[in-house]
C-alpha cells in the first residue's frame, strides 16, 4: 500500500469508526477513562504488547519527589490490526525509549489511562497529538 | 428436565411459531449463476461507529459506551424498562459487554454493526459476512433452502440466515437468534441496546457505488417492539491490498470483567490495578 493510500484508509478510519470523540477502545467498556482530562508523563518505553483485543504500552516514569524511583504506567490502545491499518508498527515503541504519552487518565488515579498520542525525542509524534 | 433445557424449550416453541409465520417468504429463489453475482471482494469498514440506529441516537454524535446515550427503537414497555436499566448501568461503568468474554460469538444482528473490519463472500449457495472482530461469522445460504423446521432449530447467537438475489442486491431472512433474554449474553450495541429471540430481520445489502456497501435491515421482534423497525449501515471500501488479520481476544485481554459487571484493568503482571475491584 503506497503511503498516501494507507493514510487515506486511515482517515476513513479515524472519520468513520471514531468519529466525534468516540473512544478509541472498541473491545470493552471505557468507562474507567475520563475523556474530559488529557493528561501527560514522560518516561522510558519497558515494553509494547502488540497484542489483540488491544495493544498495550508499558512506561517505566519517574515517581514524583523520589529521584531514582521508577512507576511503571499502563496505557491501552486499540487492536494491533485495526493500528497497522493506520500506519503503526509492532516497533511503533522500542524499550528503552524515551517518549511522551498523552493520555485520558484512569477516573481512580491508577496509573493508567486510555493512549490519545505519543511524541518522541526526535520531535515525531504518533495519534492524536495536535 | 433442567431450568435451562425447559426455558430452552420454550424459546424453540416461539421459534416455531414465528418460523410458520414466515417461511412462505424465504426459500423460493434458485440458486444463481457465479457469473450473475456482483464483485463485493476486498476489505470493507463500517461507518458511523458502532451506534446500531444513528437516525435516533441522543445526544448526536457521540460513541455508544457515552453515559446516557441512547437510540429510541419502537420499544414494548417490558424491553424500554431493560433498556433503560442498561444505560444506567452503562452510566455507572457496571453494564457488561458480551464481547468482554473473548469467547462467544458477538450474535444477530451486532455481527453487522462492530468496529474493525469485513469481508463479503458472494458464492453462487451462500455468502459469508465475516467480522475481523469476532467470532462474527453470518451464513446466508442462497441455494433455495428454507429455514430448518422448527423442532431443528433452536436460539443461536447469529440465528439462521437464508435468502435470494435480486439483481444485485442480496436479501436474507434471519430468525432463531438468542437475544437478550435467554442468557444475557448478546447486545446490539454497547448504549445496552437489546432485542429478543423472537427477532426476524429482513436484510437487503447492495452495492450504491464502487466503494460503497449498503445494508437496511427491517427488524420485527414482538416481544421487544411494538412495531417494525428500520436500520441502515454502510460499509465503506479499504485500499486495494488491505488485510485482515486474526482477532484473539483472549490473547491479552486485560480487561476481564467482575461479578459485579463492572470492566476491571490488569496490570502487566495480570492483577487488577484499579483501587476498587468490586
Amino acid at each position: 500500500m503506497t503511503r498516501t493510500k494507507l493514510f487515506t484508509f486511515a482517515a476513513i478510519i479515524v472519520a468513520g469508526t471514531f468519529s466525534v470523540g468516540a473512544p478509541l477502545l472498541a473491545h470493552h467498556s471505557a468507562a474507567m477513562f475520563d475523556p474530559s482530562k488529557s493528561t501527560e508523563v514522560t518516561g522510558t518505553v519497558k515494553e509494547l504488547q502488540w497484542t489483540n483485543p488491544h495493544i498495550w504500552i508499558q512506561v517505566n516514569v519517574d515517581k514524583a519527589g523520589a529521584a531514582g524511583t521508577k512507576e511503571e504506567w499502563s496505557f491501552e490502545g486499540g487492536s494491533p490490526n485495526s493500528l497497522s491499518r493506520s500506519g503503526w508498527k509492532k516497533t511503533s515503541f522500542v524499550p528503552g525509549q524515551k517518549v511522551t504519552i498523552r493520555f485520558n487518565p484512569m477516573r481512580d488515579g491508577t496509573h493508567a489511562g486510555q493512549f490519545v498520542a505519543a511524541k518522541f525525542e526526535d520531535g515525531t509524534t504518533l495519534g492524536r497529538w495536535q | 428436565m433442567t431450568r435451562k433445557a425447559i426455558r430452552s424449550l420454550g424459546v424453540g416453541m416461539t421459534t416455531l411459531a414465528l418460523v410458520a409465520l414466515i417461511a412462505p417468504a424465504v426459500g423460493h429463489a434458485q440458486q444463481p449463476k457465479f457469473e450473475s453475482l456482483p464483485d463485493w471482494s476486498g476489505i470493507w469498514q463500517m461507518q458511523g461507529g458502532t451506534v446500531f440506529d444513528a437516525a435516533t441516537m441522543t445526544p448526536k454524535g457521540v460513541g455508544t459506551g457515552t453515559p446516557n446515550a441512547r437510540e429510541f427503537p419502537p420499544y414494548t414497555p417490558e424491553f424500554e424498562k431493560l433498556y433503560l436499566e442498561n444505560i444506567k448501568k452503562v452510566a455507572d461503568g457496571t453494564f457488561p459487554d458480551p464481547v468482554n468474554t473473548c469467547g462467544t460469538p458477538h450474535g444477530w444482528p451486532r455481527a453487522v454493526n462492530l468496529p474493525d473490519v469485513y469481508e463479503f463472500v458472494v458464492r453462487p449457495e451462500q455468502t459469508w459476512i465475516l467480522g475481523e472482530n469476532g467470532p462474527a461469522i453470518v451464513r446466508i445460504y442462497t441455494d433455495g433452502r428454507k429455514h430448518p423446521d422448527a423442532e431443528e432449530l433452536w436460539p443461536t447467537y447469529t440465528g439462521d440466515s437464508v435468502g435470494h438475489w435480486e439483481g444485485d442486491t442480496l436479501v436474507f431472512d434471519t430468525v432463531s437468534s438468542k437475544g437478550w433474554l435467554v442468557d444475557k449474553d448478546v447486545i446490539v450495541d454497547r448504549t445496552g441496546l437489546i432485542l429478543s429471540e423472537q427477532l426476524h430481520t429482513v436484510t437487503r445489502i447492495k452495492k450504491i457505488d464502487d466503494m460503497t456497501l449498503e445494508l437496511q435491515m427491517t427488524l420485527d421482534d414482538p416481544k421487544a417492539l411494538k412495531a417494525p423497525w428500520t436500520i441502515t449501515k454502510r460499509y465503506r471500501k479499504a485500499p486495494a491490498g488491505t488485510r485482515a488479520y486474526d482477532y484473539g481476544c483472549a490473547e491479552n485481554n486485560r480487561n476481564p470483567i467482575a461479578p459485579s459487571g463492572k470492566t476491571l484493568t490488569l496490570g502487566p503482571d495480570g492483577k487488577p490495578i484499579d483501587k476498587d475491584t468490586n
